[in-house]
């Protein structure tokens, strides 16, 4: 088992310096010159070379390649030319926003997803296994940004339920940050009215959000639930008059629980990819938000940052899939 | 590479064609040739009709490729698409006149939701052609060839999967610049992996199974075998895959458009399109009401048809 | 039994509905005092006055820092501020400044002649924002402290613009900045997020790409307009990325000031009770810049056709009448400005004359128009551009860019294209700062796109900005504007108006065409109790 452990940690580490490497080509493909934008409309054009030597633009780009690499391998992102901060720690100060929400999403999607899979696996081609299956469809159709102003324009502004974007309201100070999630540092120092109002706000963004992942948690825990369902202990259970409640709830949920888990564990990754959208909508202050924004003036170095961790987590998440399988079942440590 | 066959029309029927027509004296009629075949595809189509899923994805995608088809022609204003502006019925509410309304040059919403269609179909196409052109060979290459070359192809294959495709999209178009070229481009390069994965896994168990190593045991040539045994064994997967991921790159497109760095107004993009109409809320709500709605039955309309084709073409592979 | 399971989904979803019916939190006042919050789009990644300067970050270093004047009014006004009063040699070469001796900076240090000497060096060294203002006239050793209170400026030449610029050249505290200096930094990355002004307000919280918060000064040296009884706690500036969203913070009373509704919006808001829009005639000049060396735009009747062609009342309509036509190069509130007679408006007879007159007589050609991705008025008027060049038979290709991108290309003739849409703002009143930008010199800055070549009208503006006389200067300006419109380098589009919504309780507001586009002096700003 360590032994495995250590060849997915190699494989990670490969994987990482392999991303690194790739969005950093990708981006340098074309000629953008973001040190023009950060000077300012008026710069002379000694004023843009200034900046240029500053974040070592003017060098060729094998030389800056290298310098990139160098700085990863001491887990330094770089420097954002915008912000002349360094994009380790934006990332970091971004980052517990964006796992909130995440995490938050997730939540939902299970909560909703497992029962309405086990559901329509025991009403099998019944009329709700239609609805779920069509709806389950919908969730991964559905523009998330689309679905997100929709919801907006329904909950914050028609019905004035639910705050429009944000994460807390303007005066609201956050609480002392502990762990950055601000839905545990409000309970942590007893905030209670400010645990609330971000509640409210995290609602809506996590609804858009959870939607594609609760389709595909919903679809596993159905196909798992159907062919545990079928399989002979259960129908044994049946012949000797267990319940048929307790059969679902404790023994076929419990075996289809892994593969729902593996499917959460891939779709971590994923909706970290979406927050880029989910957050620009309720203007989120996140990872998403921060690549988009510097995506949009043309700044590198946090475009690749983010890439780079939402990479990380998608591969840590898909890792530790790989293990729990492997743990349960030993066959697959050889793979 | 050159391949030896001459009638790349029939692949799965091409090697069982060749031994009747060696048992049998006289030629056989196109409905007798092929009757097992049409037999199948009879029950294909039953098991689809009887699908309400299916159907209702089929009717999305048909009228979804009609007014692709003839959009300039169904639209009541079809000039509004190429930029035609009337600023004095800016932002009217829908009306007999204006179906959906009007944007904020007056431009009639309905026609360019309508000439939005031709332009998703040629995003969907080109970024899931390109994906499978690309995928597939070298999924097929990967899988079949083994040693040295798989290990880099599944290698460069996981690097881009390691990271979810609009992460990677963004950070192209980022560097490219904002277009409906780049935007699918951008969107090409990350779309082919995932070919390249079903492919390969499919060619290695494929690879194993007996015809093959009895084509291979008498003397087939390794092109002839990729033609005419392993392809056309992926050939459902892929059709499938290609299903799903015509919406799903509709989808990628439009929210490239919404961020900003996708398709650029006036071209009839509905991402795009959002992206403005989403400076003009709530007040003139339809404005990004009906081209999201466009987006999200077009994409609704090719995932229910590919899930109705995986049942019957793949019903094993479902749900994984 | 599964009744139950679907029993227990129904409760929790019942609860999960509850959740949602509760009202968001509704909007309070702190206990320090009122807090004015302002709603706006952009970000202020980096503080520092002598490395940045767009709008937002000018408006929070125009609160926190303070200059040696300091522009007020409308028409814009150079006001003493840190400076009490000045002179100048009969040269125009050396100025010399007197500075007030009750200002202080917020740590209590006096604000003394060797700051305002460090800062302006800190400034010139660091290369960096505002540098390009002076350093071509005012080298670091030139600036000399005389006493404590009396700071010396020797310029390389005289500069007729050089006053205009000192508003935007802020002082910091050299003491404090040089506890924070960091390998030679001058302190750069502390003033990324911190301040050592003396201006009106000091810094509060902090939250990059949230909100930035700016508290006033109780005993601020200049004193408080509105009275100190009136004088808000502090101004929040919190970032609201969406109209949509600052209009619905707007309508709540969560933002008391917002600055980027679409013209629509203005439009609707105002009927809202208790919301007034600011609307006031700005400096910003919209244009779209002929390539006037290469290509079919380096002809001259081609270029009359277009300016003839264009719908320019759509231009106004795209927002919604706030907006007024150029009359000149020159914007209407600047110094010298004359309305040129004979400016282009639309004559298709005429346009269609010029084009017949041009290389292209039948038309039949397809033009890039350029305008930076994300614009929303500039990629509206392309659409404008487009319609009006159809009579003409030229095809108008409607091309973003991101700004670096749209730079890169128009510093070369080679690259630029035949129409970019630039919006510039002068950064202050002098002519000479919107005349320049027709001078062979500029070529290469994405204001000289046009790269404009009239050997006659860079020679007066050469004359001009080393005049001191102002009716000599005057004279020469109004030629100036008169020969830039014969040779149309450009269409002369309009200048928007500067709006703003806010909630009716919100006092004080004042407005200066010379401060950008959504930029508001908070210092006069206050709530009137209801």
């Amino acid at each position: 088992m360590l032994t495995f452990a250590f060849r997915k940690l190699l494989t990670l580490v490969g994987t990482m310096i392999g991303i690194a490497a790739l969005t950093f080509l990708i981006t340098n493909v074309a000629p953008g010159d973001p040190a023009r934008l950060v000077a300012g409309p008026n710069a002379t054009e000694d004023m843009v070379a200034t900046i240029r030597t500053e974040y070592g633009l003017d060098k060729s780009l094998p030389e800056q390649f290298i310098v990139y690499m160098g700085d990863l391998m001491r887990g330094d992102l770089g420097q954002s030319i915008v912000t002349t901060r360094p994009v380790m720690e934006e990332v970091l100060r971004y980052a517990p926003a964006t796992l909130e929400l995440v995490f938050v999403a997730m939540a939902l999607g299970i909560v909703v997803g497992v029962p309405l899979g086990m559901l329509s696996a025991v009403y099998k081609d019944g009329p709700l296994d239609h609805v779920t299956r069509i709806f389950s469809i919908s969730g991964v159709a559905l523009p998330a940004f689309w679905f997100g102003i929709i919801l907006q324009l329904m909950f914050a502004v028609d019905l004035g339920w639910l705050p429009v974007s944000g994460r807390l309201p303007l005066v609201t100070r956050p609480p002392e940050t502990v762990t950055g999630l601000l839905l545990v540092d409000s309970l942590i120092s007893g905030r209670f009215q400010t645990f609330w109002t971000s509640l409210q706000h995290i609602i809506l963004p996590a609804v858009v959000l959870s939607f594609p992942c609760l389709a595909s948690i919903l679809r596993v825990n159905r196909a798992e639930m159907i062919e545990v369902l079928q399989s002979d202990y259960i129908v044994a259970a049946r012949a000797h008059g267990i319940a048929s409640f307790r059969i679902v709830a404790l023994y076929a949920l419990k075996n289809a629980m892994l593969p729902t888990l593996a499917m959460i564990g891939l779709r971590f990754g994923w909706m970290l990819g979406s927050t880029v959208l989910v957050e620009t909508v309720f203007d989120w202050p996140g990872i998403g938000l921060y690549a988009v924004s510097s995506a949009l003036s043309s700044d590198f170095k946090p475009v690749i940052g983010v890439t780079l961790m939402i990479g990380f987590f998608f591969i840590v998440a898909n890792t530790l899939v790989d293990l729990a399988y492997a743990w349960i079942d030993p066959r697959l440590r050889s793979a | 590479m050159t391949t030896p066959i001459t009638s790349p029309s029939t692949p799965p029927a091409a090697a069982i064609t060749m031994i009747d027509q060696t048992e049998l004296s006289r030629p056989l009629t196109f409905r007798e040739r092929h009757a097992s075949q049409i037999r199948q595809w009879r029950l294909y189509a039953h098991m689809f009709r009887k699908s309400f899923s299916s159907m209702l994805g089929l009717t999305l995608v048909v009228l979804f490729l009609l007014l692709a088809a003839f959009g300039p022609l169904l639209a009541p204003y079809p000039e509004a698409a190429s930029g035609a502006i009337d600023m004095s019925n800016k932002l009217m509410p829908p009306t007999g006149a204006n179906w959906f309304g009007t944007d904020e040059m007056g431009a009639d919403i309905f026609s360019r939701v309508i000439m939005g269609a031709r332009t998703s179909l040629w995003i969907g196409l080109i970024i899931t052609g390109i994906g499978a052109l690309v995928g597939v060979p070298l999924g097929i290459i990967a899988g079949y060839g083994g040693g040295w070359l798989r290990a880099i192809i599944m290698r460069i294959t996981e690097l881009f999967l390691a990271v979810p495709g609009l992460a990677l999209a963004l950070a192209i178009v980022a560097a490219l610049g904002p277009g409906i070229t780049n935007c699918v481009l951008a969107l090409a390069l990350v779309w082919w992996p995932g070919y390249v994965r079903l492919v390969e896994a499919k060619t290695l168990s494929v690879k194993e199974e007996l015809f093959v190593e009895s084509a291979r045991s008498i003397g087939a040539r390794t092109p002839w075998i990729l033609w005419h045994h392993i392809l056309p064994n992926c050939l459902s997967p892929i059709i499938v895959k290609m299903s799903m991921d015509m919406g799903m790159a509709i989808l990628s497109a439009a929210s490239l458009g919404f961020i900003g760095l996708g398709a650029q107004p006036p071209a009839p993009e509905w991402g795009a399109m959002i992206s403005v109409a989403r400076t003009y809320m709530p007040d003139w709500w339809w404005y990004s009401l009906f081209p999201g709605a466009a987006i999200f039955l077009t994409v609704l309309g090719f995932n229910l048809l590919g899930d109705g084709l995986r049942d019957i073409l793949d019903p094993r592979s479902r749900d994984r | 039994m599964f009744g139950k399971i679907i029993r227990n989904i129904a409760i929790a979803g019942l609860l999960a509905s509850s959740v949602l019916a509760s009202p968001a939190a509704a909007f309070e006042r702190t206990d320090k005092g009122n807090v004015i919050v302002f709603g706006g789009r952009q970000a202020i990644p980096v503080l520092d006055p002598h490395v940045r300067y767009d709008w937002s970050t000018r408006m929070i270093q125009q609160a926190v820092y303070d200059a040696l004047l300091k522009y007020e009014g409308d028409p814009a006004e150079l006001k003493p501020w840190l400076a009490e009063k000045w002179e100048t040699s009969a040269d125009g070469k050396t100025w010399t400044f007197h500075l007030a001796k009750t200002a202080k900076f917020h740590n209590g240090d006096p604000v003394t002649a060797e700051a305002v000497r460090y800062s302006f060096e800190r400034g010139l060294k660091l290369n960096k924002g505002v540098a390009w203002m002076l350093k071509d006239f005012l080298a670091p050793e030139g600036i000399s402290v005389v006493d404590d209170y009396t700071v010396k400026f020797d310029l390389k030449a005289p500069y007729a613009p050089f006053l205009s610029f000192l508003p935007w050249w802020y002082i910091v505290n050299p003491a404090e900045v040089k506890a924070h200096e960091v390998d030679g930094d001058y302190g750069q990355k502390w003033l990324t997020d911190h301040a050592a002004g003396s201006g009106p307000f000091k810094l509060g919280r902090w939250e990059p790409n949230v909100l930035y918060e700016v508290e006033s000064v109780q005993n601020y040296w200049k004193g408080w307009p509105q009275g100190d009884k009136n004088r808000p706690a502090g101004v929040i500036f919190k970032i609201i990325r969406e109209p949509a969203a600052q209009k619905a913070a707007l309508q709540r009373g969560e933002a008391d000031i917002v600055e980027g509704l679409t013209p629509d919006d203005y439009v609707q808001i105002k009927r809202v009770p208790g919301v007034v829009i600011e609307d006031h005639k700005g400096m910003t000049t919209f244009g779209i810049k002929f390539n006037t060396q290469k290509g079919p735009t380096a002809d001259i009747n081609l270029r009359k056709a277009i300016a003839y062609a264009l719908d320019y009342d759509a231009l106004i309509q795209v927002y919604n009448g706030a907006a007024t036509l150029e009359t000149s190069p020159l914007p209407d509130a600047m110094k010298g400005h004359v309305a040129v007679p004979g400016m282009p408006r639309k004559d298709l007879a005429k346009a269609k004359e010029y084009l017949a007159k041009s290389g292209y007589a039948k038309g039949g050609i397809t033009l890039p128009y350029v305008h930076v991705a994300g614009l929303e008025e500039a990629r509206r008027i392309g659409l404008v551009l487009l319609d009006s060049l159809k009579p003409l038979n030229i095809n108008v290709e409607i091309k973003p860019e991101q700004w670096p991108n749209m730079v890169a290309n128009g510093s070369k003739v080679e690259t630029s294209p035949a129409m970019t849409s630039v919006y510039t703002t002068p950064v202050s009143t002098d002519p000479d700062a919107v005349a320049y930008q027709y001078h062979k010199a500029s070529w290469g800055q994405y204001y000289a796109m046009m790269f404009y070549d009239n050997p006659k009208v860079s020679e007066m503006i050469d004359k001009a900005r080393g005049s001191t006389n102002w009716d000599e200067r005057a004279k020469l300006y109004a030629d100036i504007q008169t020969q830039i419109v014969a040779d149309q380098p450009e269409v002369f589009g309009m200048l928007q108006n500067r709006r703003w919504a806010r909630r009716d309780y919100l006092q004080g507001f004042k407005f200066s065409p010379v401060r950008f586009t959504g930029e508001v002096d908070l210092y006069p700003l206050w709530v009137k109790a209801e």
